[in-house]
């Protein structure tokens, strides 16, 4: 429940990998079909010709550059600023309070619960669990609104349904306890720690 | 937080409907389609590192040119012209084998951009959070009541869970009968209760040799 702009990535995947399979394809028909190569001499020295011809043109008074290569380091300079832009979006959205917001009553302020709050009191219910082989929560901001996002990990064998109904009845605990509904992400996950620890037999 | 401060709102919550949580709130349904797809998160970075590369290549070379050094692996109009000459210059099977790897990224790139990418996911039923399930879990709980139903070990039954389908695989002991319908009630009956969505198909395969000695 994180904030990655899924959109955007498929969309940039898109640009890139077209952009690549198109080199590609062109360099395996350069090596195979005699024909494009004659195509490729002429219309890539065309291109080449009139882009000297625009370096040409465009010289700095004095010198012997031309200011084009400044605006083409410029324009490298935007895609990779873009790409780390880009790439700082993936996984972004964990966000520190559960609940902020002014209080009903009489006396002013604000009321602020952490996150820390939820994570540590679900994590503390779920530790000592012998079905489980471990457990994690994290707040995170999704669309505006604080949200949970519980991973438990249970040992082989356990049943997913009743585990999640029990943690339910910690969720409505914990909401109890906060006094507001926050919405819950349960994911119960399979990983190496579940596997290759004893399956729990006795439940 | 104990178990006893809940029960209060939780017969409120059951007399309201015990139907899943996740499909009232528009936006916990919101996250859960797209916690059963891959974010392609990977494929970014991977992408977005590789676009880096080249464009720091690019900004090196401009960079020395710019201030006059000598470049630095090879000038932009040197490159330019052997471009140009391209199938020349260059063995016609290395220009091939770059050629294709080359394609492959790009195909690769255009098959996370196009492909679903649904993850191998489960959702269950709850009155109060959105569950997802990954398909190992299932497997190992429906591994379970197969083994218990069949009487066999741990070893003996293997299950593999996809999105439509369950195939449950049991290798009977020598000499003990293991009835199949036993076993298939048995999981269907697991699977009622766990009631995932998408709901899938039982399918129970009895191997024809038993295993000697377990």
């Amino acid at each position: 429940m994180n904030g990655t702009p899924r959109a955007l990535n498929r969309v940039l995947l898109f640009i890139i990998g077209a952009v690549f399979l198109a080199i590609g394809v062109l360099l395996v028909l350069l090596a195979s079909v005699p024909s494009v190569a004659s195509w490729w001499h002429g219309w890539s020295a065309g291109v080449w010709g009139s882009a000297e011809g625009a370096f040409e043109q465009t010289r700095l008074p004095g010198r012997q550059e031309s200011w084009l290569w400044i605006v083409a380091a410029l324009v490298v300079i935007a895609i990779i600023v873009a790409m780390i832009a880009w790439l700082s979006q993936q996984g972004k959205g964990k966000a520190n309070f559960l609940v902020s917001g002014e209080d009903d009553g009489d006396v002013e302020g604000l009321v602020t619960i952490g996150g820390g709050v939820a994570e540590q009191a679900l994590r503390a219910a779920l530790a000592d669990r012998p079905d489980l082989a471990g457990a994690s929560v994290a707040t995170y901001e999704f669309k505006g609104q604080p949200g949970l996002r519980v991973r438990i990990q249970p040992r082989q064998g356990v049943a997913p349904h009743l585990l999640a109904t029990e943690v339910s009845q910690l969720l409505e605990a914990l909401d109890l306890v906060i006094g507001k509904k926050t919405p819950v992400l349960l994911h119960i996950v399979s990983g190496a720690r579940a596997k290759f620890t004893r399956a729990e037999r006795v439940r | 937080m104990t178990q006893d401060q809940a029960t209060e709102p939780l017969k409120v919550v059951q007399e309201s409907g015990a139907s899943p949580v996740a499909d009232e709130d528009p936006a916990m349904r919101h996250i859960l389609r797209r916690e059963m797809h891959s974010s392609r998160a990977a494929a970014a970075g991977i992408a977005a590192a590789l676009v880096m590369i080249v464009c720091a290549y690019v900004l090196l070379e401009a960079g020395v040119r710019a201030i006059g050094q000598p470049p630095w692996l090879i000038d932009f109009g040197t490159a330019a012209e052997r471009i140009i000459a391209l199938p020349d210059g260059i063995s016609p099977l290395l220009l091939g084998a770059g050629g294709a790897v080359v394609a492959m990224v790009g195909v690769f790139f255009l098959l996370q951009a196009l492909l679903p990418g649904r993850r191998a996911r489960h959702l269950l039923r709850d009155r109060r959070a959105a569950v997802v399930v990954d398909d190992e879990v299932l497997a190992s709980a429906l591994a379970r009541r197969a083994r218990t139903a069949a009487n066999v070990t741990r070893e003996q039954v293997m299950v593999v869970v996809s999105r439509q389908l369950v195939v449950v695989n049991v290798r009977p002991t020598s000499g003990s009968a293991v009835s199949e319908e036993t076993v298939l009630a048995a999981v269907r009956a697991e699977l009622e209760e766990m009631s995932p969505v998408p709901m899938p198909d039982v399918r129970v395969n009895l191997a024809t040799s038993g295993v000697i000695g377990a």
